[in-house]
């Protein structure tokens, strides 16, 4: 009796011995899957994560984009620009420039400073200003001025696609804004301080809108 | 020897065609035909003459500088008296003698009136001044002019080969080669071999 009761007792622990390496292997099964599908997770959550930094940060992005970079700096460069050409030449002429050997010096008055809002803007005349720059060959005439002093048959050479008397008509109007002088004995055409102040502005806006045209 | 020992001469002429009386880079002055004219004289030898007619002065009073250029060309229609000291060889060939009906035709009923109105003009062109005949004009060697403006005042023109000054009611231009001062109611502008400075009022 006691010899079955041992041999019971026996295969028990046996049985139990087999159960505890079996349950040991599952565990370690279930272990391993566990910390992949936690590694998945974490990885899912990290993808997550990413994505919506993403998006937010994209958003942020747009946002200062419309309200920095490309909205504020253009319509003032623009306002600048439709105010400016009259006073810009006017505030050149409020200057004293000496150049010398060693470069540029401006002089400047000793007047308190006018902010350029408070200058009244006669929009006649920045209205001719500006229709005078509006033609491509008007600014072709003033960038071939803008080296010096040329007859007309010169200038023509530069412009042979149009004829003497639209040219003609071109320099009278640039004549008339101010922006070019005509010797009445040699009959030279030269640019005036206004009108390399108006060639310049022409040519940083342009630049400008097509930079940003680019972006 | 002063110049306010000037005498007008006796003959009142005219222009028989277009005549430049002076011209260079800058500038000219030209009077058309039948421009009446009396000579001035000094030791029994014509100096200048005082004219009226038709014609006209041009003057670039303009300076180039870096910055652009400035100031703006002077163009006068010349259709009042005014005078002129220098050369006037060339000028005589040109001169014959005026009928008068070309007086006429200028508002003057004879030789004595235009002749008493151009004493005027030479009374104010030489009054208080004391110019050396020999020290500071030569008849061969430069030109001076002198026009009535809108305020009856005169407009005077001095040049000598490619110097000249020309100072108005409104401007001063000096010019001399590369060298030129211009000085105008906004600003005044020396240039001298590419340099500039420009002085704003």
């Amino acid at each position: 009796m006691a010899m079955f009761i041992y041999v019971d007792l026996y295969l028990i622990f046996i049985e139990l011995k087999r159960i505890s390496v079996k349950l040991r292997s599952v565990r370690i099964k279930l272990s391993e899957e566990l910390s992949e599908e936690m590694k998945k997770l974490k990885e899912e959550i990290a993808n997550l994560k990413e994505q919506f930094r993403n998006v937010m940060g994209g958003e942020r992005e747009r946002r200062r984009g419309i309200y920095i970079d490309v909205g504020d700096r253009v319509h003032d460069y623009v306002e600048d620009m439709m105010e400016g050409v009259a006073e810009g030449i006017h505030g050149e002429l409020e200057k004293s420039i000496f150049i010398g050997p060693r470069g540029v010096r401006i002089l400047r008055r000793k007047e308190p400073h006018i902010r350029r809002d408070e200058v009244e803007l006669s929009f006649p005349k920045a209205a001719e200003v500006m229709s005078a720059l509006g033609h491509e060959h008007r600014l072709r005439i003033l960038d071939e001025l803008m080296s010096g002093g040329k007859y007309i048959n010169e200038l023509q050479e530069k412009l042979s696609e149009i004829t003497t008397s639209t040219l003609s008509s071109h320099l009278k109007v640039l004549e008339e804004a101010g922006l070019v002088v005509q010797e009445k004995v040699r009959g030279r055409y030269l640019i005036t301080m206004p009108g390399r102040t108006a060639y310049k502005m022409a040519r940083r806006v342009t630049r400008f809108v097509e930079r940003r045209n680019q972006e | 020897m002063m110049w306010q020992n000037y005498q007008l001469g006796n003959t009142v002429s005219k222009t028989s065609e277009v005549v430049t009386l002076w011209q260079m880079e800058k500038g000219i002055v030209e009077i058309n035909k039948n421009t009446l004219a009396v000579p001035i004289e000094l030791d029994d030898k014509e100096r200048g003459y005082v004219f009226h007619g038709d014609g006209k002065f041009l003057l670039d009073s303009i300076v180039e500088t870096e910055e652009g250029a400035i100031g703006q060309p002077v163009e006068k229609e010349l259709s009042e008296l005014f005078l002129m000291l220098g050369d006037t060889e060339e000028i005589q060939k040109h001169l014959t003698e005026a009928s008068e009906e070309d007086l006429a035709k200028m508002g003057y009923q004879n030789q004595q009136e235009f002749a008493d109105r151009a004493k005027d003009l030479c009374g104010q062109f030489f009054k208080k001044k004391e110019v050396h005949n020999h020290q500071c004009f030569d008849e061969h060697r430069g030109f001076i002019f002198a026009f009535q403006n809108q305020t009856s005042k005169l407009d005077i023109l001095i040049a000598k080969g490619s110097k000249l000054v020309y100072k108005a009611m409104d401007i001063v231009f000096v010019s001399n080669e590369n060298k030129v001062v211009l000085k105008s109611p906004s600003e005044v502008v020396c240039t001298s071999n590419g340099k500039s400075v420009i002085i704003k009022k």
